[in-house]
């Protein structure tokens, strides 16, 4: 069931398109990385859905009663409110009764890991801080979407781990959409990846999907020095790539198989250092893509 | 009404936590206190400086108390409203250049109501730093000087309340009107100057002018204003604070993508 639909959504400033045609669909607790070079129109788009920004054409259209949550990028916070009274401000702002907003402000705050600062000026608080309390304000009344613009990118690598896994947790009963720049980590909760250059789309689907399309997976072997790795190849029909010591073997739907490949290794005595199955990360493929179109 | 008591509690915690709650009365008090003092303590003050030849006879004429709260009030037109207005320029443009606005502006937010939590608190902190600042200038007329009646004071404050609260409503609106806060209180010293410039050149018979509220309030301690003209001025800052909320309301939701993401 799509609870968010965008159709050939539009944003411009003067004679920029900051936004040009986007469109695309939000199916029930799924999770959506939004991905793109710095300028593809992330945050404009994000702003959008967020109802920040009004779109100069286009639609927007959004499941009845949908909640929403949003975290800005970089969140700025009154710095003479505490942890807590802002949370619950944001709660009842959203709409939710004092008490409960009370309780489930601490909640949310334990459940992002800010339970020893419940009571601290926000002003004191540190940059990773103040990202786990931006996640806070934007679940605390558990918002059936969540719009998320670059949530991890400014955490080192334990507060990314803590928060990717908060996140895992929270996709359970919430659709997500977030815009990255940290490519292992869409990879790792993504069920729909929407890839933006200069305010388009260039590519969209699942990332088994968008992998397969710009990228064949490939057999690895490891050689114990080049000369061996060139013999070796030219013993092959099939296409192939060598770098050093490391043959590349891509997989198409009548190429090599993994056993073919063993089979041959093994008659010819081939002695190697490693062989795996390889599949192009979405690092690649995004170079690709990015400077393909 | 729920969102109202939300966004009133947040604006109380910021007036009170940025000490704007006390160090605004306090200039007000200041200003109040100075003018009885200084006036009183003048003959020494001018002895002590010198410059008078040896034997000068000074004569000078004692001001009537009615004077002293007069120059009162006349120093709270001229340094107590740059004060105010300086105070409140970014109360809504700050927010949205900051980028705190943000926060709020992504939820179901009335916008009338968040205009007015904003008008309220700056309303209510400048009307109480006017009627201390005035008091401690009684207090001290009272003193020094003479005694005035409590009910011609009260008169003149409340009178001039109505004043100070149009002027609240200009730097409040340009507030959310404009992108930042220093080009909000250029706007209102621009409107502030027009205004009286304008009801000072031409006019001599808008009765019902509301730039003439501080003189109708100095005309409560020598008498008492036209209550026709003071009525009428009255009615039409009235109208014209109405219209500024309306504007003001309109301009913070008109400006909500200009919020720093």
């Amino acid at each position: 069931m799509s609870i968010v639909e965008v159709e050939r959504l539009t944003k411009r400033y003067g004679q920029e398109n900051a936004v040009e045609e986007l469109s695309f669909v939000l199916e029930k607790g799924t999770a959506t990385a939004l991905i793109g070079p710095n300028g593809a129109g992330k945050t404009t788009s994000l702003s959008m859905l967020a109802d920040l920004l009004s779109p100069s054409s286009g639609t927007i259209t959004m499941a009845e009663g949908l909640t929403i949550g949003f975290l800005p990028q970089h969140p700025q916070y009154f710095p003479w409110l505490t942890a807590l009274e802002f949370t619950e401000m944001a709660a009842r702002l959203s709409g939710i009764e004092s008490k409960k907003a009370k309780l489930q402000s601490t909640r949310t705050l334990e459940f992002v890991g800010l339970e020893a600062a419940v009571n601290k000026k926000i002003g004191a608080f540190s940059g990773g801080m103040k990202q786990r309390l931006g996640l806070a304000q934007a679940i605390v009344h558990q918002p059936k979407l969540l719009l998320l613009d670059e949530p991890i990118s400014a955490l080192d690598p334990t507060g990314r781990r803590e928060i990717m896994n908060l996140l895992k947790t929270l996709q359970q009963d919430t659709t997500i959409l977030y815009s990255t720049h940290i490519l292992n980590d869409a990879e790792e909760m993504t069920d729909q990846l929407l890839f933006m250059k200069e305010g388009r789309l260039i590519e969209q689907g699942s990332l088994n999907d968008v992998k397969n399309r710009h990228a064949a997976p490939q057999i690895r072997i490891r050689f114990p020095d080049h000369n061996q790795a060139a013999e070796f190849i030219g013993k092959l029909s099939w296409e192939h790539k060598i770098k050093g010591d490391t043959v590349f073997l891509p997989v198409y739907k009548n190429g090599p198989s993994m056993q073919q490949v063993l089979q041959i290794l093994a008659s010819e005595k081939q002695d190697i250092l490693g062989i795996d199955f390889q599949t192009a990360s979405l690092e690649e493929i995004f170079l690709k893509v990015v400077a393909a179109k | 009404m729920k969102q109202f008591n939300i966004l009133m509690q947040k604006e109380w915690r910021e007036n009170t936590r940025n000490y704007k709650i006390y160090w605004i009365p306090a200039i007000f008090i200041l200003l109040g206190i100075t003018e009885p003092v200084v006036n009183y303590f003048l003959p020494q003050i001018l002895e002590a400086s010198g410059g008078l030849p040896e034997g000068a006879v000074f004569e000078m004429p004692a001001p009537t108390p009615e004077q002293i709260l007069t120059a009162v009030m006349e120093q709270f037109q001229t340094i107590g409203m740059a004060v105010l207005i300086l105070a409140y320029m970014g109360t809504v443009a700050g927010e949205r250049k900051s980028g705190t606005a943000t926060l709020l502006y992504v939820r179901p937010l009335s916008f009338p109501f968040y205009f007015l939590s904003k008008w309220v608190m700056a309303s209510a902190i400048s009307l109480l730093s006017v009627w201390f600042g005035f008091l401690g200038g009684y207090y001290y007329t009272l003193i020094f000087f003479d005694k005035v009646e409590w009910s011609k004071l009260l008169q003149m404050v409340g009178t001039y309340s109505i004043w100070v609260l149009l002027i609240v409503s200009i730097v409040v609106a340009a507030s959310a009107a404009m992108p930042n806060g220093g080009l909000a209180a250029a706007v209102t010293f621009a409107v502030y100057l027009v205004l009286q410039l304008g009801d000072g050149l031409f006019g001599t018979n808008w009765s019902i002018s509301p730039v003439k509220l501080p003189q109708y309030a100095a005309a409560w301690l020598s008498g008492s204003p036209d209550s026709a003209s003071l009525g009428g001025a009255i009615g039409v800052a009235a109208l014209l604070i109405f219209v500024l909320f309306v504007f003001g309301s309109w301009a913070s939701r008109k400006n909500k993508a200009k919020t720093k993401v």
